[in-house]
């Protein structure tokens, strides 16, 4: 059935969790494009079976025309399910540069194709180009304030930070009263948690 | 600048007057701009004016902490200064976050280029635009340059000629039919601000509604596309 292996590709992306990536299906990836291919040589031969029997491409409608037709159409869907395969994760990428950072884990690493690893790496120059163009920083603040300065301990060993006019020591499991946008960029690595009593 | 200065002036001033505070307009710049489906008009004066009133504040949240003024005082206006970065911010990233989701629609509708701030143009679409922002050394490729570069890589470059457009489905195709657009016609709810009396909803003529002053409706944004740009409605 053509197109069945397309949709697959769509219905991964469908299960997948918001925000979620699963690991790149090269698999099915290459066979949809082999496909595709395929698809585009059957087209070719039947245009030129009308042709050499000097039929008329535009007008005729015989068996081939319409096998032809077929062929085209299949192409097209299957070339509309791959971009938008490629074009769904890219927005799911473009997230993680804004809840990660410039930065990405090895596990999300692995699941992302070679094209996909410079898109990320890419779109995070623009992004942080035009953040310094700007002379704000976008990456924290992504919650409403509710209080200026709030209470966190320490995951993991950081080390000697300078925070505005004063140095702290981040040993794991110290606890610090901080400005929240100092807080929040380790806060969303994982490196520091709020204390709430 | 902040609700402070208006507490203390509350005698004098008028209650227009205050709802009229820069803050207040980019409260409701920002609030546009998170519920409308496509990128709003950049308002450039108003974030320039708000950059300027939010130094000034740190300025003076120095000299507090020099001066030894009471902690309780400090901390409000800290909470007032964080309040109003945390809208500055959230502005300036829903704005790029849209740019970022539809980066092709924009770099090639001259009337959205002109909606951005001279930064955002440059992040959206590369001057000269021919792809050549990735040949040349220290320039940075704009959105959707990488977007089209991503695409091209890893799908178009491996299918058969005459399908292998990014804009296109196939050389058959009359138009563009592959740039994803936002939906205009989505619902979203707003409030007006004065009277705009009979309003006509679509194109054909068939719905008129009556619009009174700060009432609440559920409309198709693309109706009162207009109304918003000129003030007279506000999107919740």
């Amino acid at each position: 059935m053509y197109g069945r292996r397309a949709s697959q590709l769509l219905k991964e992306i469908d299960s997948s969790e918001a925000g979620q990536l699963a690991p790149f299906n090269s698999d099915v990836f290459d066979q949809v494009i082999r496909e595709c291919n395929e698809h585009n040589s059957q087209f070719q031969t039947l245009i030129r079976k009308m042709v050499d029997q000097n039929l008329d491409i535009e007008t005729t409608r015989n068996e081939d025309h319409y096998g032809a037709a077929i062929h085209h159409l299949s192409l097209l869907r299957n070339k509309r399910c791959l971009m938008a395969y490629m074009y769904n994760r890219a927005e799911v990428i473009q997230s993680f540069r804004w809840k990660v950072g410039p930065v990405l884990p090895h596990d999300i690493q692995g699941k992302l194709h070679f094209s996909e690893k410079e898109y990320f790496k890419n779109h995070s120059t623009a992004i942080k180009s035009y953040i310094s163009e700007m002379d704000i920083d976008l990456t924290v603040d992504m919650v409403p304030p509710k209080d200026p300065y709030i209470q966190v301990r320490v995951l993991e060993d950081i080390g000697e930070v300078s925070l505005g006019d004063h140095s702290v020591s981040l040993t794991k499991n110290s606890l610090h009263f901080l400005r929240r946008t100092d807080a929040e960029q380790f806060i969303s690595q994982g490196l520091m948690e709020e204390f709430l009593e | 600048m902040s609700s402070w200065n208006d507490d203390e002036d509350l005698a004098s001033a008028s209650a227009a007057e205050a709802a009229t505070t820069d803050v207040e307009l980019l409260k409701r710049a920002w609030r546009n701009e998170k519920a409308a489906p496509e990128i709003l008009r950049f308002d450039s004066p108003l974030v320039s004016r708000v950059r300027e009133q939010i130094q000034l504040l740190e300025e003076t949240l120095d000299d507090f902490s020099d001066s030894g003024v009471d902690d309780l005082v400090v901390s409000l206006y800290q909470m007032d200064l964080d309040r109003t970065l945390f809208l500055l911010r959230s502005y300036l990233r829903l704005r790029l976050q849209k740019i970022e989701k539809y980066a092709m629609h924009i770099a090639r509708s001259d009337d959205l280029l002109s909606r951005l701030s001279q930064q955002e143009r440059r992040f959206t679409k590369s001057p000269g635009s021919d792809g050549s922002a990735f040949l040349v050394v220290g320039l940075v490729p704009s959105c959707s340059e990488i977007m089209e570069k991503h695409l091209e890589q890893s799908v178009l470059s491996k299918l058969p000629y005459g399908y292998d457009s990014v804009t296109r489905q196939s050389l058959s195709s009359t138009e563009d039919d592959m740039v994803p657009e936002p939906q205009l016609d989505t619902f979203v709810f707003c409030k007006t601000k004065s009277d705009v009396g009979a309003f006509q909803l679509d194109d054909i003529g068939e719905e008129v509604v009556d619009l009174v002053a700060d009432d609440l409706y559920v409309l198709r944004y693309k109706s009162i596309k207009g109304l918003i740009e000129s003030g007279r409605i506000d999107l919740i």
